[in-house]
């Protein structure tokens, strides 16, 4: 026998497959929802991702303020480092440094972040200041019409104050307006405006104090240029046409080897903002992808339905001489126009978020979204949807195969099964690695990737054996004398009954569900909770060596106050066993410690708040060749053990110490803490300040500020509860972000859910019609149904619990390396939620299956 | 051409011998009613004659091919060239209208012209104003014939009808068989006809008894001429 021509056969294709999807796309319907969900929360991540990314590319001269800039901490650049940088081309100098704004009375002060600027700056970009003005006529100095008593003292009163612009929130920390004056060190400025926008704004602004930008000038009036106090000389410079940084970074390199100053050049502008946004997008990412892996689960469903509903047609069409191959290509085509139709909205969707969400991610947002179209994401969302589709399409697909065209001189079809064809095992299980290599690849951290193909797949054999469990043990029960539980169980294990896949897409969703809810819980508590009890109210820094005994006074004075202080300095990691650290070989997860430079210490005695990891603690009277103590979880990301080689840049000198120790830091605490902790003997030299925490009661807050701004005008208060609270408002966006996403999981999983009541629905209708003939009341037949389903709800409840469970104390503890807590309220509402959700789409399919008209059900034909 | 057919199968208690043994060569053009009680194996003898059920022993020939050396997709070629099927559900395609539910056997084996040649089948059975029409917007009697078209617009040597009144009133059944019969015999299509119906079985040439799975009992009637007649 001939077989068909393959153009025939194409053709043939598009015709069959037209024309069944005249039958409507009722039965697709989740199929198409689930589809759009999940491709749709891929498409927008990555597209918002991107737009954030291209968004820091673009501005990202501006927010280094430079085609480049050399960071030089405690010191400005000698002679022929200035020399050196003023001839390679526009430059500008930038001085940063924590302090504090005074009221001219006194009563308010607050932790500012302050920036001097000379006449250069900024290179890119511009500084928008309401009222609209010159950023340099908002700083020069001016005769001040009005000098109060306070201020004006010695000679700058008789010439005038100078100028600051500051941003919004310094005014409603000290309750001041434009036009009024305040205090910084020992000058006295005029607010003069609002800083509307900033290029270069740092981050870390957001959680330690408002930006307050003051002319180089002013600043040698401040006094706050002491030795040692934290101050970051920022040399900024807008190379001539042609030249390249990276260049540029080599000669000064070369030509410099000992400044010690960390150079970035524009392409990598907000490390930590990038990191964070990363982080971010790829938890978004992958609570996206379990959603579409969970509405894969309905899509396999719908398949399943469609073919088992499609039965007769497919058996008419092979009566009438259809070969399988092409009743298969017909009906594979037909889902994957419709999966097609349902990715194209969902990448319109993805692709428009950007814009649309631009205007309310602004303001929440430390970073400037750039939306455009990428076509990149939306290609690796469409591919995603397309083997989710393919592999959890062919199989229930591969059913058509086992349709006989006899089935039609029959009542009912043959359930006999035949196994699954080899063609479908094989083309599943190239779809589902094709899945987990693209999102392997397709994300940034193939750990984490990784981790999350694992536990998805883990997820599907746990729930599919658990599933398993049930038809098999349902099957296997001795029937209750109860009739409505012996129907339930009945139920569950009859031919074709989807309880494997409820259970699965159930399963996983619910997972996922509790395994967020606990990780935000975990973040949850780690900020509100467990801090304030052991937190300290205050970090005071750049306390000069002779200011300590007049600190601890103050301290003293007040009731409940106690502190401690350790010796300060800063200083970047430079070199991992002799090997510069840019070089270095070095985990992501402790790429940040070598990023910038880290505050250090010394000390005789193992810090508080620090356990040993590894090595041996140093004598209290040591004094010998240099010892460091280091962090244990940055050592195994750095490659560093005991007895390695670490050397740190300190004011333009390298010291290379060996690695005596490593301890595990218990960051959480919030107390005294350091990366790097010296042996005694090594850095008491070095010009230093003191870092004081002072724990007190809350009321006493207050007047600690006051009294310590007002003595000592050099010396910065960074208020934990207000950094705290500015974390916690970082983390209350993300939280919104996470839950939206998972919001769209459950989405999945309920659409789930609602598509296989909704295919069981003809079954449980004439059902309840037989029943209800028999003699049985609606209530009866409602026990029945709702047994099923509170016997799914719970099973799967149970399950996911404990997996949901395990992947949150995994991300918590292995991701984000912090400390577990179990939450079982958290856990309780996360799994009630879920089994409510189930029985009351049970309840609702029920409902309407008792209200049927038992006539028509009852007729043939 | 049937030689000591048997059909076995599987059931829930156990192996079922459905067929044993039967033997039958029927002519080009014969019309052979099959007649018996239920579960005596007429509709399973039709689908073993339709390649829808392989069986257990003995051969099966149609126009020349034997069966049992066929796999899936040739039988499925093989009734799309040589076997049309009228079922007694009818079995239209219900996303299809008439003229293509018609027309799919043609579709099926690439002619271009199938839609006109499902037209004049259409027409011949009397439903030239209802091409365009969905099977739920048609009566029994109409899907009936339908399906009658359907089975013969590709002018097949074999036509197995399997209780092709059995859904249909009494007039409305005698109103299809006479179409069935007229498109039999305007095609000169062997004809198999599985009924209950001793009435219905007088209008074929040939009478078959099955009890049991065996053949009980063949009997022609004087000449097919008669046999029409006596239709008549």
């Amino acid at each position: 026998m001939s077989a068909t021509p393959p153009f025939v056969r194409l053709r043939l294709t598009f015709t069959l497959a037209r024309r069944e999807l005249r039958g409507g796309i009722a039965g697709f319907r989740v199929l198409l929802f689930c589809l759009f969900l999940g491709v749709g929360s891929i498409a927008a991540i990555g597209s918002l991702d991107r737009a954030a990314e291209d968004g820091i590319k673009a501005d990202a001269k501006a927010l280094l303020g430079g085609d480049v800039e050399a960071r030089l901490l405690y010191r400005p650049a000698g002679a022929a480092e200035a020399r050196f940088l003023a001839a390679s081309g526009r430059s500008s100098r930038v001085v940063t440094l924590r302090a504090m704004a005074r009221r001219g009375d006194g009563k308010a002060a607050a932790l500012i972040e302050l920036k001097a600027v000379d006449a250069a700056y900024p290179l890119y970009g511009g500084v928008a200041l309401s009222p609209k003005g010159p950023l340099a006529a908002a700083l020069a100095r001016s005769p001040h019409p009005n000098p109060p008593p306070s201020a004006g003292e010695g000679r700058e009163g008789q010439r005038g104050l100078y100028g600051a612009a500051v941003e919004g929130a310094v005014l409603d920390r000290l309750g001041l307006k434009l036009g009024d004056t305040v205090a910084i060190g020992e000058a006295t400025f005029v607010l003069r405006a609002i800083i509307e926008r900033e290029p270069d704004q740092s981050f870390g602004g957001l959680i330690f104090g408002p930006s307050v930008i003051i002319s180089e000038k002013a600043l040698a009036a401040t006094g706050l240029i002491a030795p040692g106090a934290l101050v970051a000389y920022k040399y900024r410079l807008r190379l001539p046409p042609g030249a390249a940084a990276a260049a540029w970074v080599s000669r000064a390199r070369a030509l410099f080897p000992e400044a010690g100053w960390q150079i970035k050049t524009a392409d990598n502008a907000a490390p930590a903002l990038r990191r964070l946004f990363a982080r971010v997008a790829l938890y978004l990412r992958l609570v996206g992808l379990s959603a579409l892996l969970v509405g894969g689960v309905g899509i396999g469903n719908a398949v399943a339905s469609h073919v088992a509903q499609k039965t007769p047609t497919i058996a008419i069409l092979k009566c009438l001489g259809a070969e399988n191959r092409l009743v298969l290509a017909a009906y594979l085509l037909q889902i994957l126009t419709l999966a097609l139709a349902a990715l194209a909205a969902a990448l319109v969707f993805g692709a428009l978020l950007p814009w649309v969400a631009l205007p309310f991610l602004d303001p929440l947002l430390p970073l400037p979204l750039a939306p455009a179209f990428f076509p990149g994401p939306l290609a690796e969302a469409a591919l995603l949807g397309i083997l989710a589709t393919l592999a959890f399409a062919l199989w229930p697909l591969a059913g058509i195969g086992r349709v006989p065209a006899a089935a039609l001189f029959r009542d009912t079809v043959d359930p006999a099964r035949r196994q699954v064809p080899i063609w479908a095992i094989g083309m599943t299980a190239l779809a589902a690695l094709g899945l987990a290599a693209l999102l392997v690849l397709g994300t940034g951290d193939r750990r984490v990737a990784l981790y999350f193909v694992a536990g998805l797949a883990t997820a599907f054999v746990l729930f599919t054996a658990a599933g398993r469990l049930v038809v098999g043990a349902a099957r296997r029960l001795p029937r209750p004398r109860h009739p409505a539980l012996r129907l339930a169980i009945a139920n569950l294990c009859r031919p074709g009954a989807p309880t494997v896949g409820v259970v699965v897409s159930l399963g996983i969703g619910l997972s996922v569900l509790i395994a967020i809810a606990l990780v935000e819980g975990n973040i949850a508590r780690a900020v509100e909770e467990r801090l304030p009890k052991e937190a300290p109210a205050f970090f005071f820094i750049d306390i000069q060596p002779d200011q300590l005994a007049g600190f601890e006074g103050i301290v003293r004075g007040i009731p409940g106050a106690r502190f401690r202080e350790v010796p300060m300095l800063r200083g970047r990691i430079t070199r991992l066993n002799g090997v510069p650290a840019d070089r270095a070989k070095v985990a992501p997860s402790a790429r940040w410690a070598l990023d910038s430079d880290r505050g250090l210490t010394y000390a005789a005695r193992l810090p508080r708040g620090s356990t040993l990891a590894a090595g041996k603690w140093w004598p209290p009277d040591y004094r010998g060749p240099p010892l460091v103590s280091f962090a244990a979880d940055l050592a195994r990301g750095m490659g560093l053990k005991v007895g390695d080689t670490l050397s740190v840049n300190l004011l333009g000198r390298e010291i290379t110490a060996r690695i005596a120790n490593l301890r595990h830091i218990d960051w959480a605490r919030l107390g005294i803490n350091f990366v790097l902790v010296f042996a005694p003997g090594t850095l008491e030299a070095a010009p230093q300040t003191h870092l004081a925490a002072v724990y007190l009661p809350p009321a006493a807050e207050g007047r600690l500020v006051r009294e310590v701004s007002g003595h000592f005008p050099n010396v910065s208060a960074i208020g934990v509860r207000e950094a705290l609270a500015a974390v916690g408002r970082v983390l209350a966006t993300i939280g919104i972000a996470v839950r939206l996403a998972a919001l769209v999981t459950v989405a999945s999983g309920t659409l789930v859910l609602g598509g296989a009541v909704a295919a069981g629905h003809r079954r449980r209708v004439y059902d309840a019609v037989v029943l209800k003939v028999l003699g049985a009341t609606r209530g009866a037949v409602a026990r029945a149904f709702l047994f099923e389903q509170a016997i799914l709800g719970l099973l799967v409840a149970a399950v996911a619990s404990l997996f949901g469970t395990l992947a949150g104390y995994v991300v918590v503890t292995r991701l984000m390396r912090a400390e577990w807590v179990f939450l079982p309220a958290s856990l309780a509402a996360a799994a009630a939620f879920a089994t409510l959700l189930g029985l009351g789409f049970g309840f609702v399919g029920t409902w309407a299956a008792l209200g049927a008209k038992p006539a028509p059900y009852l007729r043939n034909g | 051409m049937l030689e000591d057919v048997h059909l076995t199968l599987a059931s829930p208690a156990g192996p079922v011998n459905i067929l044993s043994g039967v033997s039958l060569a029927v002519e080009p053009g014969e019309t052979v009613a099959i007649i018996g009680p239920s579960g005596s194996g007429k509709s399973s003898l039709l689908m073993v004659m339709a390649g829808l059920e392989r069986a257990s022993k003995g051969h099966v020939r149609v126009a020349g091919e034997d069966l049992g050396g066929l796999d899936e997709d040739s039988l499925a070629r093989l009734r799309r060239r040589h076997i049309g099927i009228v079922f007694q559900a009818f079995h239209l395609i219900p996303t299809m209208t008439a003229l293509e539910n018609a027309a799919m056997p043609l579709e099926l084996a690439g002619h271009r012209d199938a839609f006109a040649r499902a037209a004049d089948g259409l027409a011949a059975v009397g439903l030239k104003e209802r091409l365009a029409h969905y099977p739920a917007q048609l009566s029994g009697g109409e899907q009936q014939r339908v399906a009658i078209a359907r089975a013969f617009v590709a002018g097949p040597d074999l036509l197995l009808a399997d209780e092709p009144t059995g859904n249909l009133d009494p007039a409305t059944g005698r109103l299809v068989i006479d179409c069935l019969f007229a498109e039999q015999a305007r095609h000169g299509t062997t004809l198999i006809l599985v009924t209950h119906d001793p009435t219905l079985a007088e209008r074929c040439a040939r009478e078959i008894h099955l009890y049991g799975g065996q053949i009980a009992a063949d009997r022609r009637a004087a000449s097919p001429e008669a046999g029409a007649r006596r239709a008549r």
